[in-house]
């Protein structure tokens, strides 16, 4: 009831909040039904396949059904279906609200929020626990996981209410929250990941240690990665930068190379810590983004 | 410190710097900003960049500029010196003297013009850079020093005043400017006061005993010399020191002989062949060349036959060098008029050696009239009353014993009207009716007749140098040859009451040989001897016939008194016979005519030949009671020449010798005397005065050029 208060039925938002609703639902709904394989087993009420009895397997698990048409003692084989708590990690520092002076599509804060917004959908139809924790130096609005459908609505407009300001302190964050998620869960990190105070290395090891199941979405805008633009402009920082003027044309290729060795740098990161690291641009489609990441994820979980 | 440009169109190529400003201008791009997330990226990138930053654009746009700016400058050819104007000026309020120096050796080449338009606008620049509340005033400093422009604050004056100006035709007086500078100063209020010298320094125009009347001991104004010697283009190689016209009085030649003397005026170089030429009035009559050793001076005497009795002006020259005024003398000469001359013979006889009038005739025209321009008419007493006196200039009565009745009142009228009277005495005459009849005529009576014994000693003339414009042309040889003259009858005279007369000869006894008096406007002489042989033995004598020449030309008023006047520029002329009743006019070179108020005439500062007119008073349209010299539009129509005097420069000052700086300092005594180039002071005008800049410039430009390409290539 807590969190029904702080709704707000600012007309904008609640405008925003359905058409990021309809967003998100249609996105899932093309998609295939959510099958979040835990890998932990454990009680589960979810057939898995049959087994040859042998001694020592619980009587109860015997199916008599089969015993009683083939004879044969097979015992059930159950996959557990975990009780998946996912932390939606959402950063809202001022760099996340990047509109390119030649927008088309969605920015970049619009693309990480139907993100957030379609992987909640998913997860809640999975009758997994989503929470959402909105950041930038500081958490600035938590919604603490839950299960139930109604939830999505929740996240909904706190995914609404975004406003992008402040500078990105992922480690802050991600301190504070370690101590919040005591159980084994998953944290979906979404993303530029500009930051210079950069000690993400740490925290992604940290929340690994925690048997946190970490997924990384790094989004950029493509201008951030091409800086395609042209002529004497004087960049003024969405955080707390100075501003500098040039002409990119000089440093294009510098630039460009530093955004790939620090998206590079992520990839290995995460590699090395066993965190799904998923790069996107805000051009590419999100249901491919999204599809593209479940099957990976159905493709490694299978393994 | 002065930077000029000897080719200053290329200056308007400065206007080109339009052309970068205007491609800056034109490509240059709006600045657009933007608000991005990964600005430390672009720091970090830029950090890294090989291609440090973008080439400053507006840093290009200084090169250009700075490239075509000095690209212009380097083609105007600079020149940069130090020492200008400034460097001498007064920083505070002051009052300053400028002395120029107008003599005319300013004159000499530099350049396209003079040393003296350098000196003048040299003078300018100072004038218009003093200090605000600053006074100066401008003297001249030739012969006839004068103050040009009082004290004045306002520095367009002295422009007007000497835009236009030439130097003057005198030597420098130096002593005398400085002198009136002091003197000014004296009254000048400001607390500064100084001293500037626009001079070449010509060692003729500092005369020590000037500078000893000014009394500089005690005067301490700073004293500045701009020296403008160095400027001068070229030498004052020679230079026409004389040239007199003579025509020989007793020889039977109408030619004519001029007597130059040229000089050279180089110290150590000789001169071949330069060609000195004689012209006479406008026509090259004839002409020579001349070799002059170093510093030689060369007479030359030209002759040419007189045709007719026009005057003739004519000019002595040599082609012109760095300083034109000295390759030139004037000479005039006014042949007499013809004067008429009714000779009354007293004492007629019919062997024509016997006659009084003999050597009267024979000497008033030994050969022709052409020669003497005197026609003598030989007429007895009978043959007077059919004669018109007025056809005649003189009337000379020799020997007459008395005129027909009432005849004197005719010759009165004559001579009130400006007829010439001479009269000579003898064994025939009447002195009573002379006394009676001629008593207004004479400013004397004849008293009594002298006659000297077998045995004693003839009367002689008391012969000593004469300034009488009938007997100065006797010198020297001619006036012991008058002395040897025996006279052995005379008649003395007695003054009249309250008459004016002279006596321009006496005998050693004191008696008036020749009495001259004023009659209207006429003359009357008196000779108290007879002029044929019967008294005395004058007229064998060669000096006889110039003596009675003279005396009746000069009673009828042709004398040449005034032909032999040479001057220099700016001596005064004066008319040497007392005027009455009459104005005289003067027509200078430059076609000035001045009325004089006198008989003098100071305008004299153009070199050439004045022409004189004169016209009595009567006809005179100018009132009388003007005192001063004016100068008229038009010479009046019934003028009649006069006569003319030529003008000349003082050569002194062509021989250039440049006074040092340590004589300069002894005369100007008590004063702090400073030095400086009038080259410097005013506008170089070749490098060799100044550093050219023009190849440092066009490094300049080369390494803008380079320097804007590498600015570009990286862009």
């Amino acid at each position: 009831m807590e969190e029904k208060e702080t709704f707000s039925y600012d007309p904008e938002v609640l405008a925003r909040v359905s058409t990021l609703k309809l967003r998100a639902l249609n996105l899932v709904e093309g998609l295939l039904s959510g099958h979040h394989r835990s890998r932990h087993k454990g009680s589960s009420v979810e057939f898995a396949e049959y087994k040859d009895y042998s001694p020592g397997d619980e009587i109860r698990h015997i199916d008599w059904k089969v015993v009683g048409k083939t004879d044969k003692y097979h015992v059930k084989q159950f996959e557990q279906s975990t009780n998946l708590k996912c932390t939606l990690l959402l950063d809202c520092s001022g760099s996340m609200g990047y509109i390119s002076p030649n927008q088309t599509g969605l920015t970049k804060m619009d693309y990480a929020r139907t993100l957030a917004a379609s992987l909640s959908c998913l997860l809640l139809k999975q009758f997994d626990a989503v929470g959402l924790t909105l950041f930038n130096d500081e958490a600035v609005h938590h919604i603490p996981p839950r299960s139930k459908t109604s939830h999505l609505q929740h996240i909904l407009h706190g995914l609404s209410t975004i406003e992008p300001q402040g500078i990105t302190r992922v480690d802050k964050v991600i301190e504070k929250l370690v101590e919040r998620l005591k159980n084994r869960g998953m944290l979906v990190l979404i993303s530029d990941l500009f930051a210079r105070e950069d000690n993400i290395q740490r925290d992604l090891k940290l929340l690994v240690s925690r048997g946190l199941e970490v997924v990384l979405f790094h989004v950029l805008h493509p201008d951030e990665v091409s800086l395609p633009f042209e002529g004497d402009i004087i960049f003024e920082s969405l955080e707390d930068d100075p501003e500098i003027g040039l002409d990119p044309q000089d440093i294009r290729k510098e630039y460009q190379e530093a955004v790939q060795r620090q998206i590079e740098s992520y990839r290995s990161l995460s590699l090395g810590l066993g965190v799904d690291y998923v790069f996107l641009e805000t051009t590419t489609p999100l249901d491919q983004a999204l599809s593209y990441y479940l099957l990976k994820r159905q493709s490694i979980t299978k393994a | 410190m002065n930077l000029n440009f000897l080719s200053p169109v290329f200056l308007f190529g400065l206007l080109g710097i339009a052309i970068p400003i205007l491609i800056h201008l034109m490509t240059r791009r709006q600045k657009k900003r933007i608000r991005f997330s990964a600005v430390y990226l672009l720091f970090q990138s830029k950090k890294r960049s090989v291609k440090k930053s973008t080439p400053n654009r507006l840093l290009l746009l200084l090169i250009r500029c700075l490239g075509i700016l000095l690209l212009s400058l380097a083609l105007a050819n600079p020149i940069f010196s130090f020492g200008g104007p400034e460097d001498l000026l007064p920083v505070s309020p002051s009052a300053s003297v400028f002395i120029l120096d107008d003599s005319y050796s300013m004159g000499m080449r530099s350049g396209d013009d003079t040393v003296y338009a350098e000196a003048v606008s040299a003078l300018l620049k100072p004038v218009g850079k003093l200090p605000a509340k600053s006074a100066y005033s401008i003297v001249l400093a030739s012969q006839s020093t004068h103050l040009l422009q009082d004290w004045t604050e306002d520095p367009t004056l002295a422009e007007k005043l000497l835009k236009t100006s030439k130097p003057s035709f005198e030597t420098t007086r130096i002593g005398r400017a400085v002198a009136k500078a002091v003197q000014l100063l004296e009254s000048a209020p400001q607390k500064e006061k100084r001293i500037y010298i626009f001079t070449d320094l010509d060692k003729n125009g500092w005369q020590e005993d000037e500078f000893l009347q000014a009394e500089l001991s005690n005067k301490h104004y700073p004293v500045t010399l701009i020296d403008f010697s160095a400027l001068r283009t070229g030498q004052n190689n020679a230079a026409v020191k004389q040239a007199d016209v003579s025509q020989e009085f007793l020889t039977n030649s109408r030619v004519l002989r001029v007597k130059s003397r040229v000089a050279n005026l180089l110290k150590n170089r000789p001169i071949n062949g330069l060609d000195v030429s004689l012209s006479i009035n406008g026509k090259q009559q004839s002409r020579a060349s001349l070799k002059f050793a170093p510093d030689e001076e060369v007479k030359k005497e030209f002759t040419f036959p007189m045709k007719g009795n026009e005057a003739l002006n004519g000019v002595v020259a040599i082609p012109d060098d760095a300083l034109g005024v000295d390759n030139k003398r004037f000479f005039s000469y006014q042949p007499d008029q013809k004067i008429k001359a009714l000779v009354v013979d007293g004492d007629p006889k019919t062997i024509a050696h016997q006659r009084e009038t003999f050597y009267l005739e024979k000497a008033l025209n030994p050969f022709t009239v052409a020669l003497s321009n005197i026609e003598p008419t030989i007429s007895t007493l009978e043959q007077l009353r059919v004669r018109d006196l007025f056809d005649y200039s003189a009337v000379l009565l020799c020997n007459v014993r008395e005129l027909p009745f009432d005849y004197e009142r005719q010759l009165e009228k004559y001579v009130q009207q400006g007829g010439a009277l001479f009269i000579a005495l003898g064994d025939e005459i009447d002195p009573k009716y002379y006394n009676e009849k001629l008593g207004n005529l004479l400013p004397v009576s004849i008293s009594a007749l002298h006659r000297i014994g077998r045995n004693d000693k003839p009367f002689r003339l008391d012969i000593k140098k004469s300034d009488h414009p009938a007997l100065k042309v006797f010198k020297g040889k001619s006036l012991d040859e008058m002395k040897s003259i025996r006279f052995n009858s005379l008649y003395s005279v007695e003054p009249r009451e309250n008459r004016k007369y002279t006596v321009p000869l006496q005998f050693t006894n004191q008696y008036p040989a020749v009495v001259e008096s004023d009659f209207g406007k006429g003359k009357v002489i008196l000779y108290v001897s007879s002029v044929d042989r019967d008294w005395n033995n004058f007229p064998i004598q060669p000096t006889f016939l110039p003596w009675i020449q003279r005396w009746v030309k000069y009673s009828a008023q042709g004398l040449e008194s005034i032909r032999n006047q040479q001057l220099l520029v700016g001596e005064t002329f004066a008319w040497q016979d007392t005027l009455t009743d009459t104005s005289l006019f003067v027509e200078s070179p430059d076609d000035k005519i001045t009325q004089l108020a006198g008989t003098s005439h100071e305008d004299t500062f153009v070199p050439g030949v004045y022409r004189l007119f004169r016209l009595t008073r009567e006809e005179n349209s100018v009132p009388a009671e003007n005192k001063e010299s004016q100068i008229v539009p038009k010479l009046p129509d019934n003028a009649l020449p006069a006569g003319t005097f030529t003008v000349n420069i003082d050569t002194r000052e062509s021989e250039s010798k440049k006074i040092t700086e340590a004589e300069v300092r002894q005369l100007l005594g008590g004063m702090q005397v400073r030095f400086s180039s009038g080259a410097g002071f005013n506008q170089p005008v070749d490098s060799a005065t100044g550093t050219p800049l023009t190849t440092p410039f066009l490094l300049m430009v080369a390494g803008m050029l380079l320097l804007e390409g590498l600015m570009v290539r990286r862009e």
